[in-house]
């Protein structure tokens, strides 16, 4: 049982984490930036989508009350 | 008919904003899902426990995502769906960050397998989708694949994110942020910007004026022609059989291929890093493809586009067992990215140009959970073939057979007869569907 569940597991994986770790250190071969640095880079991306579309909606709705 | 002054003055249609807050909700539902196999080494030491174990958490939730799929569509069909995707990402967010709290494998098994697959089915095309066709009808498929897109990008964005945080602050930290970030921008920005229905902002679908104000009798609106009120008389007729069957072997095809490939490749003789570019390339052209295939759908029969995504993606399975390894990865990476994802809002555009909306939550969500049961088992019998053969040749011919059967019978669908695009609906029946929901959180 526990076998075939392994094998579900990785399903929800998006990647293979040895592909992940290969990867992650081609990029930070590449691109030379730290771990903390990616962390500010891609949680600014995401905190800035919803703050620019709230900003765009607002500004719509605004403009046409 | 001359145009509405206010027609003129709407600059960007409202249902764009609508896809761009359940983008962003999808993007973050599914990276935080998806990064699940981040933590399992992690876990494995700080628990003492075997992948064995996780992996019972990690197939409840995948059996419970799926199971949730009907229910969630139904319940986006009575409540309507701005409820059930607010309810679904403040339910996911704080367990979310509950994970980081946890410290044994019962507790993930509870939170993760249930609490957060369940509550993530409320942000699937069978709540998300239902949203997008209530808004739009004449560039349904672009704006179905601009949201279903949403989830790549968060595989491709959410989960290094939390590799990193994962690696610089530890895991709990990782579970602790993605689920505050849900929970600070998330929620808030669906509860602001998403409406179930445009008529609760004062808007007809398309962002058209109302055809009943203007006396029309006949309209093309948000029932289909094959509407039943009683969602369980849809069943009875062929379309929502031949979508959910097609479905079916989506899910088989793209969950084997998602689990073994990298088996696949190391059994060919392929390196790990050769086999991660070619899943990046396969990566890159799917999030193309959804898009061209979106805006594709809006101008020819849907069916067939539907169809020859399937016919393609078996004509990338047949590569992988006719053609030499090392030529196989890259002309699958091609062909098959081509066609990944290009089926669900080909699917769910489909489904409600041929039901309508209002059932279209609960149908959607029947066929959402057909493709993700076939892609359970799929996963499985793929390991049992490859244990017992020690090649993964026979499941692949079999994949291919099973893609070129979906695509036979999705060319087989009559659009023409069936779907609204096509056909007109009589105007009471389209006014008793766009009372049907109307809700405010």
């Amino acid at each position: 049982m526990a076998g075939h569940v392994g094998v579900l597991l990785h399903v929800t994986e998006p990647i293979d984490p040895k592909l992940w770790e290969w990867l992650s250190d081609r990029i930070d071969h590449t691109l030379g930036i730290s771990p903390e640095t990616m962390i500010y880079l891609i949680g600014t991306f995401i905190v800035l989508f919803p703050i620019v579309l709230l900003i765009l909606v607002w500004r719509q709705r605004r403009k046409f009350r | 008919m001359s145009p509405d002054p206010k027609e003129k003055k709407q600059g960007i249609y409202y249902g764009w904003y609508v896809v761009a807050a359940l983008f962003f909700a999808t993007f973050i539902a599914i990276g935080a899902r998806q990064g699940f196999g981040v933590f399992v080494n992690t876990w494995e030491q700080d628990w003492g426990v075997t992948t064995a174990t996780i992996s019972i958490a990690a197939a409840t939730g995948w059996l419970v995502n799926g199971i949730s799929q009907p229910f969630v569509g139904r319940l986006t069909d009575i409540y309507g769906g701005r409820r059930v995707v607010v309810l679904s990402l403040l339910v996911m967010a704080i367990a979310t960050m509950g994970i980081s709290l946890i410290t044994n494998i019962y507790g993930l098994i509870a939170l993760y397998g249930f609490v957060i697959s369940f509550a993530s089915g409320g942000i699937s095309p069978a709540t998300t989708g239902v949203i997008v066709a209530r808004w739009f009808e004449k560039k349904r498929g672009v704006a179905m694949a601009v949201l279903i897109s949403g989830g790549s990008v968060g595989g491709m964005i959410v989960v290094p994110f939390l590799s990193y945080v994962l690696i610089e602050y530890g895991w709990q930290t990782a579970w602790l942020m993605v689920g505050g970030l849900a929970l600070a921008f998330g929620v808030p920005l669906l509860i602001i910007v998403v409406r179930s229905n445009p008529i609760d902002m004062g808007l007809e679908i398309d962002g058209r004026i109302s055809d009943r104000s203007l006396g029309a009798k006949i309209i093309v609106r948000p029932v289909g022609p094959r509407f039943a009120k009683k969602w369980r008389d849809s069943l009875r007729s062929k379309p929502i059989w031949q979508l959910s069957v097609a479905y079916f072997v989506c899910g088989i095809t793209t969950a084997s291929i998602a689990v073994h490939f990298v088996r696949w490749a190391v059994s060919e003789d392929i390196t790990t890093g050769t086999a991660a570019i070619a899943f990046g390339v396969l990566s890159g052209i799917n999030a193309t493809g959804v898009l061209v295939i979106g805006l594709l759908s809006d101008r020819w029969q849907r069916k067939n586009l539907l169809g020859a995504v399937y016919v393609v993606r078996a004509l990338a399975f047949i590569s992988l067992f006719v053609l030499p390894g090392p030529i196989a990865i890259w002309a699958f990476a091609v062909i098959g990215g081509m066609s990944w994802l290009a089926t669900v809002p080909l699917t769910a555009s489909l489904t409600a140009d041929v039901y309508g909306v209002r059932n279209l939550g609960t149908l959607f969500g029947f066929s959402n959970m057909a493709h993700q049961l076939g892609g359970a088992a799929a996963v499985m019998l793929f390991g049992w073939a490859f244990t017992a053969w020690g090649s993964y040749d026979i499941p692949f011919v079999i994949g291919a057979a099973l893609l070129l059967a979906a695509g036979v019978v999705s060319f087989s669908i009559r659009e023409k007869k069936h779907s609204v695009r096509y056909v007109q609906v009589q105007a009471d029946a389209a006014i008793d569907s766009n009372t049907a929901v109307t809700d405010s959180v």
